[in-house]
């Protein structure tokens, strides 16, 4: 009887404990974020304030000064969405129609040297952007390609490939063979067995794989500020860079541009991440 | 008319060797089955006549038609595998009418077909379902569907059933067979158990480490097994073999009891090491037989271990140091440890070389 | 008859191999090369000087480029190890909650989203010595503080590592918690029958079905452990009076400031060689690991 009492009472106090670390800790996770969300709509006035102003007046100042183009530093918040797009969706598809015909290449065929071709391969992708953007710049700047959209998709393409090989080995081992058999057997080419079958069952690991290469290139920073230099080209995490002046920075403007960049990664990835987790979990262990 | 010959076909994977130059034709409309225990070279030489694996050396042809390098689609052939290998991202419907999809057949075509095949499969009301929301024996159904819609000269199955539990398996082992009195098409059919091979096959084909030990009728292959390896592997349960020595007229088994020679055994020397084989059905307590002709050959024999079966009891007994099997038909109980007095039907008793393993058989 | 033609398999790995070999590899083996002259983006014929090994011997003499290298190991030891330990705890937690767990799982992927020079924004708004949440959050409660995060040597350390945990915490918490529900649950009622207690069932049965996971974890993280460059370089950029620098931040220093290309290039061998090091070290764990469980294919 007192030992069942005793049981239960440990019990209740685990229990609270428990809850009361996962509501820290997500509070954690959380506050970072929402703060910036938070300061996009406070005039600078109030951020600047000392003491601290708790309860926050709202204002759109900073995303009307950021979309008018000029006003607040003037920031040309289009042409970086623009460039992040065009440059971030044009490189994820290419990696991924490459990555996935050597992902294939990986699950499907056997041949001599094969572990130490994948690894061999990743670790191109553990190359620092920062150690690469030195020489890639020299290079780039060599052949002309600096400060456009392709010599960024080209170097963005490069960058994520490894890892989509990673991600779609994993997926199409776990497509079991007789399938591609079978639809050899019911008329199809290799080629024709690949896209309706295949890949068709393999389209969750695909996405996933491509939201990878997306959030990489969208977030990307290292390579794009060397490699970018003008409202053509910059993304906009080097344009991030803008609202900051020598000693001051403009908080206000910066978290509204973060905003800006966080919300269709936010949006992409809870569309996919279901496929998100089972990606990264089954390309990694089973494969 | 879809005969299927294999001449010297070979299959190498590496240094490893698959598949040692096999011969076999069959006819068209015959219903073969490839057996044999696991890694003996079945599946691949059926992939090899499929087009799913290429061809190391020899020749395959279908309905005449060398057929070597030619890619699946081009051999007019279907398959069922192991595990059904249905498209999961389709429908049952679409399942069945994939190929000819691939076909680019008119739309009308299509639906007929795949209403025809449903129709003998019986998968009417699951057409909307996707492949995960089938049962075993469904999917298995599935597949043969999509095997039968494109009307192919020859249908390859590689262990069809081996996923589906005892009961199932056996419902299904009937349904192929109608299946293919149905169809009238060749089929080509691989397992591991002999009892699919002996209850669906027009012929055997026995192999071995890549080679073929033995073709023929199920009874041919239960009544006159070339070797220990056939006799061992054909029939449930497996053969009876004694170790004996040829005397005069008379075996000696591992030196005690002597039986006479049986007449269907072929020319043998004195002295010559042998083994002695009989089923359980041909060693018989006397009083609990089958009344059958021909000679035979009384033994007493104390029981060890019964079996009880229903119609029959397999009684375990020991003859001459080895344990062998025997049948009791219209059983009554018997307690290990009792003596029975047994009949052995000679001529039904084979003898083999002990060295080599073959029949000797007059 | 017989044309000798390329493989299927490599035809199919051939745009990654080219791709990767234009980008990737040709400025790599350029830098290389410019590694051992005394190369100035300023003065390119010095592009033409070949000098050996002077400049490794220049940074391996420098006690500048000593203590970054060693401030970045120590920094993704104890990086790498806090997220584990973090990840692990999370995804224990996550795992025992009843309701609302995909709620959790989306709230948790939600740093994964952002861009680490972002995170690095954010954090230098943060912990703002003046207007920054932090310190005035301490204010309010009545700490007449105002800790100068970014600024003195040893906070800016641990500022940095915060950005840092904040961020890839969790990735190691979302594998490990897969890890967890891919788990068979007999073996460890069959331990809770056989008597273990939490912590033994936790230490003989989960930890070791999770290890691949955590490898994974591991590996992934390895790839990128660079990106940490992107949160210095905003946060401190290297300082206060170099407290900060790591191997990165002054590498790019030395380049892009300094322009001495030469000797930033070798300086980017060593990180490299420093990245790959990890990489392979874990993709060996994780072959071992996999093997183990049987599930290597
Ligand atoms: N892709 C392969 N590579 C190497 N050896 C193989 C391959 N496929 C089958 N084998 C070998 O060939 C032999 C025959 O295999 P298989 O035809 O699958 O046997 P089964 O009769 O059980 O169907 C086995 O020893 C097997 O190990
Ligand atoms: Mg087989």
């Amino acid at each position: 009887m007192d030992r069942n009492q005793s049981h239960r009472n440990r019990r209740r106090v685990l229990k609270t404990l428990h809850l009361t670390a996962l509501f820290l800790t997500m509070m954690i996770i959380c506050i970072p974020g929402l703060w910036i969300v938070l300061n996009s709509f406070r005039p600078t006035v109030e951020i600047m304030a000392k003491p601290p102003v708790w309860v926050p007046s709202f204002t759109l100042d900073h995303y009307r000064a950021m979309f008018a183009g000029a006003g607040e530093g003037g920031v040309p918040v289009f042409s970086y969405f623009r460039n992040s797009l065009i440059v971030s969706v044009t490189s994820t598809l290419i990696a991924i129609l490459i990555g996935m015909s050597g992902g294939y290449a990986f699950a499907r065929y056997r041949f001599k040297g094969k572990n130490g071709y994948f690894v061999g391969l990743m670790l191109f992708r553990a190359v620092p952007g920062v150690a690469l953007s030195l020489p890639l710049f020299i290079v780039f700047a060599k052949v002309g390609i600096i400060d456009t959209h392709f010599g960024l998709i080209l170097a963005y393409v490069a960058m994520n490939v490894p890892f989509t090989i990673w991600l779609t080995d994993g997926f199409f081992r776990q497509i079991p063979k007789e399938l591609h058999e079978a639809a050899e057997i019911d008329g199809c080419t290799r080629w024709q067995a690949f896209w309706q079958v295949e890949f068709p069952v393999a389209r969750s690991g695909v996405a996933s794989a491509a939201i990878f290469a997306f959030l990489t290139s969208w977030n990307e920073f290292a390579l794009a500020s060397q490699l970018t230099r003008s409202v053509g080209s910059k993304t906009m995490p080097v344009g991030l860079l803008d609202f900051t002046a020598e000693f001051t920075i403009n908080w206000g403007g910066m978290c509204a541009l973060a905003v800006l960049m966080i919300v269709p990664a936010l949006i992409l990835t809870f569309i996919v991440q279901k496929h998100l987790i089972a990606g990264l979990t089954f390309g990694g262990v089973k494969g | 008319m879809t005969e299927v010959t294999l001449s010297k076909v070979v299959k190498k994977y590496g240094q490893h060797q698959a598949v040692h130059g096999i011969d076999l034709d069959i006819q068209d409309g015959e219903f073969v089955v490839l057996v044999g225990p696991s890694g003996c070279g079945k599946s691949t030489t059926l992939r090899m006549i499929a087009g799913l694996e290429d061809i190391s050396g020899g020749d395959v042809t279908i309905g005449g038609r060398v057929v070597n390098d030619l890619p699946p689609r081009e051999r007019n052939i279907s398959m069922v595998f192991q595990n059904y290998a249905l498209y999961p991202h389709m429908t049952v419907r679409e399942n069945l009418g994939f190929s000819l999809k691939i076909a680019k057949r008119p739309e009308q075509e299509i639906v007929k077909a795949v209403d025809e095949a449903a129709g003998i499969l019986g998968l009417d009301e699951l057409m909307d379902r996707k492949p995960a929301a089938l049962s075993g024996g469904q999917r298995q159904r599935v597949a043969m569907g999509r095997a039968i819609v494109r009307h192919p000269d020859v249908f390859l199955f590689d262990e069809p059933l081996s996923n589906l539990d005892a009961k199932l398996r056996t419902q299904m082992r009937v349904e192929i067979k109608k299946l293919h009195q149905k169809v009238e098409s060749t089929i080509i059919y691989v397992t591991h158990d002999q009892v699919e091979a002996m209850t669906l096959a027009d012929r055997i084909v026995l192999m071995r480490d890549g080679h073929i030990v033995q073709v023929g009728t199920p009874l041919e292959l239960f009544n006159r097994p070339v070797d220990t390896f056939v006799a061992t592997f054909i029939g449930s349960p497996p053969m009876n073999l004694v170790d004996g020595v040829v005397q005069g007229e008379t075996i000696v088994l591992n030196g005690s009891i002597s039986v006479p020679l049986p007449v269907t055994a072929g020319p043998l020397t004195n002295g010559q090491a042998v083994k002695f084989g009989f089923r359980a059905d041909n060693l018989m307590p006397i009083g609990h037989a089958v009344e059958e002709e021909g000679a035979v050959h009384e033994l007493d024999l104390s029981v060890t271990l019964t079996e009880p079966l229903g119609t029959e009891t397999l009684l375990f007994t020991n003859l001459a140091g080895v344990e062998v099997q025997a049948k009791m038909f219209n059983p009554r109980p018997v307690t290990p440890g009792e003596q029975l007095q047994f009949r052995l039907m000679l001529d039904k008793c084979h003898v083999f070389d002990a060295k080599s393993g073959q029949a000797v058989r007059g | 008859m017989t044309r000798r033609r390329l493989p299927e398999w490599l035809v199919l790995l051939l745009p990654a191999i080219i791709v990767i070999a234009a980008v990737v590899l040709i400025p790599l083996l350029f830098s290389l090369y410019s590694s051992f002259t005394p190369y100035k983006l300023t003065r390119p014929s010095t592009l033409w000087k070949w000098v050996g090994t002077y400049n490794y011997e220049k940074i391996l003499s420098d006690a500048k480029f000593w203590a970054a290298f060693g401030r970045t190991v120590l920094f993704l030891t104890i990086v790498l190890n806090v997220e584990l330990l973090l990840g692990l705890g999370i995804a224990l937690m996550m795992n025992k909650v009843t309701w609302g767990q995909r709620t959790l799982r989306t709230i948790l992927m939600f740093p994964m989203m952002f861009s680490p020079i972002l995170v690095g924004f954010q954090f230098k708004f943060i912990f703002n010595d003046n207007i920054g949440l932090v310190n005035n959050a301490l204010q309010s409660m009545g700490f007449n503080v105002a800790l100068p995060w970014l600024v003195d040597g040893k906070l800016a350390m641990f500022s940095i590592m915060f950005a840092e945990i904040w961020m890839s915490t969790s990735v190691f918490a979302i594998l490990i918690l897969a890890g967890l529900f891919a788990m068979p649950r007999d073996p460890l009622e069959a331990a809770k029958v056989d008597g273990c207690t939490p912590w033994q069932s936790f230490r003989h049965i989960t930890l070791p079905f999770l290890m691949p996971f955590i490898y994974i974890a591991m590996t992934i993280r390895s790839l990128d452990v660079a990106r940490a460059y992107d949160i210095v370089q905003i946060m401190t950029g290297g300082g206060p009076a170099r407290r900060t620098e790591l191997l990165w931040t002054l590498m790019s220093r030395t380049g892009y400031v300094d322009a001495r290309m030469g000797l930033a290039n070798a300086m980017g061998y060593v990180s490299i060689l420093l990245s790959i090091l990890f990489t392979i070290y874990f993709f060996r764990k994780l072959s071992a690991a996999r093997a183990e469980l049987g599930m290597a294919g």
